[in-house]
């Protein structure tokens, strides 16, 4: 990913540089006036993407489906430019996001509590996961201009998650095969169905953190005098699940992308 | 196909790009197991009894040939889980087993089996052996005196009578183990009550029980006491309940009359599937007996299961506690019950009544099959019931034709 980000840089870098020239472009779409000073940046978005093991465990052998669920974000950002290249910016944007999937697993292992009693296993057929998270995001970001009208900007984010939500159930798959074997892969094998699905503990997002960081990169278009078309991705890098949570045996990433319009002040 | 698609579509394409490669089977199950005999006739009492489905808890196969038959080498057949290996276990150590090959079943030989998992990590030992049938007397005289706790610790089990499936009782225990792990042994459906029987011996109690927050999140949310002699499928618990339970036991004896002591303790308000209460509605416990065809024109078994222990077609004779039930033969919940139980201990007596002619040739053949059940709610195959509804049972007496 960090390769990833650094090349994209890198190309627009260069591609840039003949145009660095006509200092009155740089003017023209510089910060509200001249080439240092500040200003807002009002952002609305739609917001597509997952929260997923990363990489994805061998457990699970396809995705059957993905729909988002929710997909709005609203925010506003201070920036500063310091230089003609060099900028900051501090931002609130507020979200709402989420996803529904489907993916067949084998042997996923599962560690079931409620109110004591324990459930637990390697599980075979179809998982579905919702999950959706209303909540606000700090991102504190170094900006660079590339061109006149290209910005890109990298740097850390504190996410703050107002409410979170976490459901889903397993079943047969389309091929009819589902079962928990208890305990051990050679425990009693306790058949599954779709006419009788077995949800998740209306629990789980209570085990979820309230916070999450991770690192943010966008890039700014200005397309018009006020207006930019922006691009972002926030991947986070801290565990959803609180540490001592054990019923789903691997660790997973929010990782959601925004594409949207702002209005430049 | 909606607006989403085109953005959807790479992110499905990226996700399942990460797929990684299957890691190798842990499995290694003995699903099934056949015999191969030109004339099966001559030595199984059906067809069918030369191929066993086998339930993933069960590690003891065996095939019960007649009284008469004399085996010898028998190719077998295993048919296991996809990729695990089959390794037969000999004095001169493990050997690889070819489906197919001939074993000598001869005077009760038993062969044992390791199927080892594709990954090389789990395995399962199973022992399989062909015995012949032994004759019984038909009457049978049950005190449930000998219980001990299951492999697991977490239950009690109960042997019963040989000419029953496996020589136990079966109940729905180990399904709910599945809901509550929590459980103490005494805490379950079926337990036994100790110094409490009519004669102040050990007796049987049966009582219908909270399955707790996961039987709350499957709705199955009551478990009622049971008792009955088959196999309980508890792969089957969750999927098809109806299914797990399967009734009878092939037996050669026409039963005339069944007599057994019970009594009864009222549990709480009649709870729906939804677990809401139902007024008006008294729960109520349930014994009888069953003999019904095991085996239809073209030779298929047929096997009672809770969806139609009580209503197949293929039941000959039945003996069961009165209850109410509607013009069209299905049960009807009341308020007031006829079955007749009370707080004390009562001899019943329930006459067997044919619907058919019994076929001493088939009856002789194993073409009949025995069901005994209990239950402490009527309708616990439906989850709907009174927790704390309770039945005691005590010294059974079924009495058959000479």
């Amino acid at each position: 990913m960090k390769h990833t980000l650094l090349y994209i840089v890198a190309t627009f870098m260069l591609a840039a540089l003949p145009a660095s020239a006509q200092e009155d472009k740089w003017e023209k779409w510089g910060p509200t006036t001249g080439l240092t000073g500040g200003g807002f940046i009002a952002r609305a978005g739609y917001v597509i993407g997952g929260t997923t093991p990363l990489p994805l465990p061998k457990e699970i052998r396809k995705i059957n489906s993905f729909s988002p669920r929710g997909g709005i974000s609203i925010g506003i950002d201070g920036y500063r430019m310091l230089s003609k290249r060099w900028g900051l910016s501090l931002g609130a944007h507020f979200f709402w996001e989420g996803f529904h999937t489907s993916a067949d697993v084998k042997n996923y292992y599962v560690w079931l509590e409620q109110e004591g009693e324990i459930t637990k296993g390697y599980f075979t057929g179809t998982n579905v996961t919702n999950t959706e998270m209303w909540g606000a995001t700090v991102p504190l970001l170094c900006t660079f201009r590339i061109s006149p009208r290209w910005n890109v900007s990298l740097g850390p984010y504190l996410s703050y998650y107002f409410k979170q939500t976490f459901t889903g159930e397993v079943y047969d798959n389309n091929e009819g095969v589902g079962y928990l074997r208890e305990d051990t892969p050679v425990g009693t094998k306790i058949l599954m169905t779709r006419d009788n699905p077995t949800p998740y503990p209306d629990d789980f997002a209570d085990h979820m953190h309230p916070m999450s960081v991770g690192l943010e990169a966008c890039f700014d278009w200005k397309a018009m005098r006020h207006m930019n078309v922006f691009g972002s991705l926030d991947w986070g890098l801290s565990n959803i699940w609180q540490s001592d949570f054990e019923a789903i045996s691997f660790k997973m990433y929010p990782i959601y992308g925004t594409i949207g319009l702002a209005y430049r002040y | 196909m909606n607006k989403h698609t085109l953005l959807l579509a790479p992110c499905a394409l990226l996700l399942s790009a990460c797929i990684q490669k299957e890691a190798e089977g842990t499995e290694c199950d003995i699903e099934s197991v056949s015999l191969h005999l030109d004339r099966p006739a001559d030595v199984f009492y059906h067809d069918y009894d030369t191929l066993q489905t086998i339930i993933s808890t069960d590690t003891e196969i065996t095939f019960t040939t007649r009284s008469y038959a004399e085996v010898g080498m028998l190719p077998v057949t295993l048919c296991v889980t996809p990729g695990a290996a089959i390794f037969h276990l000999t004095e001169s150590g493990p050997e690889p087993f070819r489906n197919g090959s001939a074993l000598d079943f001869a005077e009760g030989k038993v062969h044992k089996f390791r199927i080892v998992s594709q990954d090389k990590v789990w395995s399962r030992e199973y022992s399989i052996s062909v015995l012949h049938d032994k004759p019984s007397e038909g009457n049978l005289f049950i005190d449930f005196e000998e219980f001990e706790l299951d492999a697991s610790g977490k239950y009690y089990v109960w042997k019963g009578p040989d000419v029953f499936t496996d020589g136990q009782w079966k109940n729905g225990n180990p399904g709910f183990k599945i809901s509550k792990s929590s459980a103490m042994p005494m805490d379950y459906p079926s337990t036994p009550a100790i110094g409490q029987g009519p004669d102040g011996s050990a007796c049987l109690k049966l009582e219908t029980r909270d399955t707790g927050p996961f039987g709350k999140m499957v709705n199955m949310r009551i478990a009622s006491g049971s008792m009955f002699n088959g196999i309980f499928d508890v792969g089957n618990a969750l999927k098809d309940a109806l299914k797990a339970t399967q009734f009878g036991s092939p037996f050669t004896h026409k039963p005339v009359q069944f007599r057994v002591w019970l009594r009864t303790e009222q549990g709480e308000a009649f709870l729906n599937r939804n677990g809401e209460p139902e007024p008006g509605v008294v729960d109520e416990p349930d014994a009888y007996v069953v003999l019904y065809r095991n085996e239809d024109a073209q030779g298929n078994k047929i096997q009672l299961d809770g969806n139609d222990v009580l209503s197949s077609p293929s039941i000959v004779a039945l003996g069961r506690l009165p209850h109410h039930y509607n013009a069209d033969g299905t049960d009807q919940l009341s308020d007031s019950p006829i079955h007749g139980l009370t707080n004390e201990w009562q001899e019943v007596v329930i006459p067997v009544e044919y619907k058919a002619e019994i076929d001493p040739e088939v009856l002789a053949n194993k073409g009949y099959s025995l069901i005994i059940g209990f239950a402490s709610s009527w309708q616990g195959a439906y989850f709907r019931g009174s927790i704390g509804n309770k039945l005691f049972i005590d010294n059974i007496r079924l009495l058959c034709e000479d």
